[in-house]
């Protein structure tokens, strides 16, 4: 209890520092750009964009599973950046411990958006990438891809699901599991409004 | 890898598959011999105008093997081709609402509104600067006289791509130089790389077709291709860049000449660059 207390107000901390950050930052530009200071109103424009992506990031961890499956998320590894840019926002939780991990990784203007999204257009190519270790599913309407990874040296069987949502990029990892249960993993999440806070 | 190989693979297809369907729509049509078949053909033309209108294949049997050659959309179906308007209205993004819009859509923790509106501020500083850099260049360099047309100023808003000024000097017998300059540019680190690491050494045989120079007291790197002519590409202060390109001009000197005549200093004050 006590706990949860110390990590809400860390939060409240955290949210108001980014909110002064932004009055300040916002007062900044403003401030510059009617004194004609272009690139002083500029760079405080990254700053607020930088901002912004790791209120948006926060948002995001907050509609994330605390579970996946029945591996637990590791808070303390929660990861958020926003570097005002091109690539932006960057989200990241993990599961589990090392014997079993999991993780969820949300990124905008992935490197690799382009090549899934073409994947999951064009049926033909599809087809040749498909192979037995690839598969495409739909989850909550959204086609993604899975692709399994066998260990053979444990035996165990790794998944990783891609599921590319306009220029919102979700990946979900999972050690040692099945395609029932990434998938049950997926299912759980809310893309929908994950999608609506990154864009 | 293997995305990136069956992606490649994957267009070629595409495209492949594209230029097949428009060659069999040709023969189809050039079967129809009667009247009857001709019906046919007509009927097939409408059914798949709208495709072959976008694919920029030609009328029946025009188009040829490649199957270009189009005439734009008139004709075989009855779209009419486009003959006016007045195109797009460029106007820079208004700074100060876009300011107003971000801090009203962050109180209401609407964060993708408030981005999206910064996004746009940004684009409008950046419009700016950019207008004033070009403002700032000279009418006329080692008398080749600027292209107020083909002046240009390029903003993604991201902060990323950031911002590209670009202005064409042209004279006689097809002079050209052109400048680029380019703030937060991915060409940048390239230069910079260039320009640190010691494993590009010059050759002192054979043909010297890049060497490094000075520009103003700028470090910067010369480049020649026997097709596009002399490249110089001068990195200013932590994150810009100037490019400059001549075509058509006679000698190195030629060239360095035309590129002292650009306020380098200058430009470096006004991207605010140390």
């Amino acid at each position: 209890m006590k706990k949860n207390t110390l990590l809400g107000l860390g939060i409240i901390a955290c949210m108001a520092v980014t909110a002064q950050d932004f009055d300040k930052n916002i007062a900044t530009a403003r401030s510059t750009y009617s004194s004609g200071n272009l690139q002083d109103s500029r760079f405080a424009m990254e700053q607020i964009l930088a901002d912004l992506d790791m209120a948006i990031g926060k948002e995001i961890l907050k509609l994330l599973p605390t579970k996946a499956g029945a591996l637990p998320m590791i808070e303390t590894e929660d990861n958020v950046s926003g570097t005002g840019s091109y690539v932006g926002l960057y989200v990241n939780r993990h599961y589990g411990a090392d014997t079993k991990r999991a993780s969820i990784e949300i990124m905008n203007n992935s490197p690799i958006i382009n090549s899934l999204t073409a994947i999951l257009s064009m049926p033909i190519l599809g087809g040749m990438m498909r192979d037995e270790n690839q598969k495409i599913v739909k989850i909550q309407g959204y086609k993604s891809i899975l692709n399994k990874q066998v260990n053979t040296e444990t035996g165990k069987t790794d998944y990783e699901l891609q599921i590319p949502m306009n220029n919102t990029l979700l990946t979900l990892n999972m050690d040692d599991t099945s395609e029932g249960d990434i998938t049950a993993v997926a299912n759980g999440i809310q893309l929908a409004k994950i999608v609506q806070i990154a864009q | 890898m293997k995305i990136k190989h069956a992606s490649a693979l994957g267009v070629a297809l595409f495209l492949g598959t594209l230029t097949s369907q428009a060659q069999v729509l040709n023969r189809l049509k050039q079967r129809a011999g009667d009247r009857t078949e001709q019906k046919a053909g007509q009927e097939i033309d409408k059914l798949f105008g709208g495709k072959k209108n976008r694919d920029g294949t030609g009328q029946s049997g025009e188009g040829g093997a490649n199957g270009a050659g189009g005439n734009g959309g008139v004709g075989g179906n009855n779209n009419p081709s486009n003959n006016g308007g007045a195109g797009l209205i460029s106007t820079p993004p208004d700074v100060k609402q876009n300011l107003t819009d971000a801090e009203a859509a962050y109180k209401k923790s609407s964060y993708g509104e408030a981005r999206y509106a910064v996004q746009q501020a940004m684009l409008g500083v950046e419009l700016e600067i950019g207008n004033k850099i070009l403002k700032s260049l000279p009418e006329s360099v080692v008398g080749l006289n600027k292209d107020a047309g083909a002046d240009q100023v390029t903003s993604t808003g991201w902060g990323w791509a950031g911002l590209t000024i670009q202005r064409e000097y042209k004279g006689a017998k097809e002079k050209q130089l052109n400048v680029i300059v380019a703030n937060n540019s991915v060409m940048m680190a390239g230069v910079n790389a260039y320009l640190t690491s010691g494993g590009y050494a010059q050759q002192t045989s054979g043909d010297q077709n890049w060497k490094q120079t000075k520009v103003k007291g700028y470090r910067a790197i010369i480049e020649f291709n026997e097709g596009s002519g002399y490249k110089l590409s001068v990195p200013i202060g932590q994150s810009s860049i100037i490019v400059y390109e001549g075509i058509n001009f006679a000698t190195e000197p030629d060239m360095m000449k035309a590129a002292e005549a650009i306020d380098i200093d200058g430009i470096k004050k006004e991207l605010g660059e140390q």
